[in-house]
Formats: C-alpha cells, structure tokens, sequence
C-alpha cells in the first residue's frame, strides 16, 4: 500500500529519469488520492495513449526496482476475453499497472479525456487525474468488493453527474462489445440497496431501462 | 451548522448573490458564510474587478504543487477561470518568467491575454530568454512583449535578450489561425502573427 506523499515521490521520480515529455492518464484510487477521497492504494493505475510512453515509463520503473508481472491478477469482468492487459510492475510496497488506451474491457474516449479537471506535471511526466464520474463508472466494471467501498466514498464526497457516467457507458457499449448500461445498473443498485448510496431513485431507474432495452437487442441480435 | 453540507450544496462557481439566494439568507450573511468556507477549506476565491467569484468544493484537497494559473491571477490584472488546472510540482515556485512563457505557450486567447501583465513584473531578463530558449519560443515572446508595451506601463527589455529573442523560435502562430489587424508593425519585425486586435486589449484600459 502507498499513500498520497509517496505516490507523488515515485512521480517524481520517474518525471527526473524520463528524457522526454510523456503524458498519462491516472485512474482509480490513485486518481481517488488526488481528490483526496481515499488515503492510501494498493496499485498506480496509469494509462497511456502511445506505445512510446509506456515502454519508456515501464523502463524507468525497472530501472527503480520494478519487476514486470506475468500471471496476472483477475480484477474486471470479462478478463479472460480482454486482449489489451496491462503492464503490471510490482516494486517492494506498490505495484504500477500500465495500460495502453484501454482499461481492461474500457475505452480512454475522447469525452473522458475532456472531462480532465487537473493536471500535474512532474518535470517529464504529466499526470492528467481523470473525472470522479469516470472513476465510479471504470470501478463498475470490476469485480473487487473494495470498489464498491470506493465508489461509494466518490459518491459520498462529490456532487456525481450522474447524466455523465449514464451517458459514457452508453457511449463505452457503442465502441466497445460490453454492456456497459449492464455492469453500471447491477453495480449501482448494490451500492444504494446493501451500501444505502445516496443515488437518485430515478437515476437506477433510468440505467435499469436502458440496461434492459440493451438486454433485449442484444438477444434478438444473438437469436438472429 | 454542517459546513460539508453548505459547501456541497454550494458546490462549483458562486458569487455572494447566488450563494444568499441558494440558502435563502441576506447578502451579509452569505459573506459570513463565504468566510466560514474559507476558513475550514472548502473556499477559494477568484478576484474579479466587478465580481468576486468563489469557487466552492466539498473536498478539501491537499495542496500540492503550484497552480500555473493561480499564479497567473496573482500576478495579473485579467483574470482567469480555467476548465482543466495545471499544477507543476518544483523545489522552487515557479518565477514569473517561467509563468509568462508558459502561459504563453498554451495557445489558449483569454491566458496568453492575461499574461502580457506579467511583462511589467519582469526583473531578470536572461532568465525570460532561458526560458524563451527552453519552450523554443522567443520570437513569440519578443513580439507579445512588444504588443504589451503599447498599451501598459512595462520595464525596458534590454538590448542583449531582444536580439537573442529574435534567433529563436520558428513557429508563426501564437494562436492558430488568429491575426492582427493592428498590430502589423510587430509582426513583421518579429516575423509572428499577434492574435490581438487593439479592442481585445481594452481589458487593459478599464
């Protein structure tokens, strides 16, 4: 586990090392730590949008001690079909999972990368934090009990547009060959029924329609 | 009173009107309140010549690195409301050479217009066109700096950094496709289009 003071240290130090300019995006509870929703992470999740980047991040990470991880640990849904896995680096008290463009089963879309409200700049690395709504909607998509616990601090501490991540998972699903609509509804209504989430009752009626309505296409579809 | 939940309620940009409005109290009592935010952190403010603006969040965050654009409306007479914040995390805190070319470089009208007031606090020139030579931008910068002293009180460049500013830089544009009417004398000594007309400048003026 590391907190906030010393994920910011191994930012630091990798912007030191880095010889040119690589921009990346941070997710999940890193991303959490800078709203200063969550006190400490297991893992630094960051993704990338060119080969490039990664490699030479993954490379200054092995240089600081990192090791590259190849049995890789079942975290989201449909793991097993996803072809973009990331590059996990597993140091003495942290591990950095590397992604590139995709989350998994989940797109970097452009409307996400808009969504962007900070940036942080390390000498070489550029950390850009991604939006609370993006983090609940990407911790929907997985299978870990801590997410929830996750989400529901998001939920707890920011005023959520809850149009935003309804949208962005109709959008996911266009892009994408997940239901995303799917994920989200089950996801939110454990939240507000086992966590008692502040989520609107016409929010999780609104996703449960959608959901549905994408249930049933997609059933015709398969039929066909 | 739970300041968490006024603050969340207040969440986002307010002034002192739509703060009374939204919890239904008098003006005086709203400038209470805004104090009250500020002081345990939910608060911060954005002066504004005619209006001041309050930029309230429920999420007390820790603060880290300096933010270019504080920075900026520290040192500027416009000011400036940014959709995406850039924090630099340094040693030091960013000089206001390195303020000014940076803010320059962001392509973006309204900051690189805030950013001729910077000129006037300038001291060490050597350090503008170290930084100048860093973004590859001094031609940019010379010809802005001569743009800004047309219409505000700004120190005298010395001769050394003027010339050394006119070898460096290629790029035409400050702000694509922007050109100025105006301000054609500058732009052909400094061979870069000037993205300002002299009625944008009249925020200068007021």
């Amino acid at each position: 586990m590391i907190n906030f003071d010393i994920q910011l240290e191994y930012f630091k130090l990798i912007g030191k090392e880095l010889k040119n300019k690589v921009e990346c995006f941070v997710i999940g509870g890193s991303a959490m730590m800078f709203y200063n929703a969550k006190a400490e992470t297991k893992d630094v999740d960051l993704v990338f949008m060119d080969k490039e980047s990664i490699n030479a991040v993954k490379n200054i990470l092995e240089k600081l001690g990192f090791e590259e991880k190849k049995n890789l640990i079942k975290i989201f849904k449909k793991y097993e079909e996803a072809q973009n896995k990331p590059i996990m680096m597993m140091g003495k008290d942290t591990r950095f999972d590397l992604f590139l463009r995709e989350i998994i089963t989940f797109q970097m879309t452009e409307n996400i990368i808009d969504r962007v409200r900070e940036s942080h700049e390390f000498e070489n690395l550029i950390i850009k934090v991604v939006s609370p709504e993006d983090v609940i909607l990407m911790k929907s998509a997985t299978e870990r009990e801590k997410d929830r616990a996750d989400a529901l601090s998001l939920i707890n501490k920011f005023n959520i547009k809850w149009n935003i991540i309804i949208e962005e998972s109709i959008n996911q699903t266009k892009i994408g060959k997940h239901l995303f609509p799917v994920f989200l509804f089950d996801f939110l209504y454990e939240l507000k029924e086992d966590l008692k989430a502040d989520i609107p009752k016409d929010v999780i009626d609104k996703i449960r329609k959608i959901s549905e309505n994408m249930l049933e296409e997609y059933l015709r579809k398969k039929k066909h | 009173m739970d300041l968490y939940k006024i603050a969340r309620k207040l969440d986002g940009l307010q002034t002192v009107s739509t703060i009374a409005k939204s919890l239904n109290v008098k003006a005086r009592t709203a400038i209470n309140y805004a104090w009250l935010l500020r002081k345990n952190g939910y608060l911060a403010s954005i002066q504004n010549r005619r209006v001041r603006l309050y930029r309230i969040s429920p999420i007390r965050k820790k603060v880290t690195g300096y933010s270019l654009y504080e920075l900026l409306n520290e040192n500027s007479r416009v000011k400036i409301i940014v959709k995406e914040d850039y924090f630099i995390h340094s040693k030091k805190k960013p000089s206001i050479e390195e303020i000014l070319v940076r803010c320059i470089m962001t392509g973006e009208f309204r900051i690189v217009l805030a950013s001729l007031d910077l000129f006037n606090k300038v001291k060490n020139w050597p350090r503008l066109k170290f930084f100048a030579d860093k973004y590859k931008s001094g031609r940019k910068i010379g010809a802005l700096y001569d743009v800004a002293r047309k219409i505000i009180r700004v120190r005298r460049m010395d001769k050394r950094t003027r010339e050394g500013l006119l070898r460096n830089g290629k790029e035409k544009y400050i702000i694509k496709p922007f050109r100025s009417k105006h301000f054609k004398d500058v732009e052909k000594e400094w061979n870069v289009y000037i993205p300002f007309n002299v009625q944008d400048l009249g925020v200068y003026k007021e």
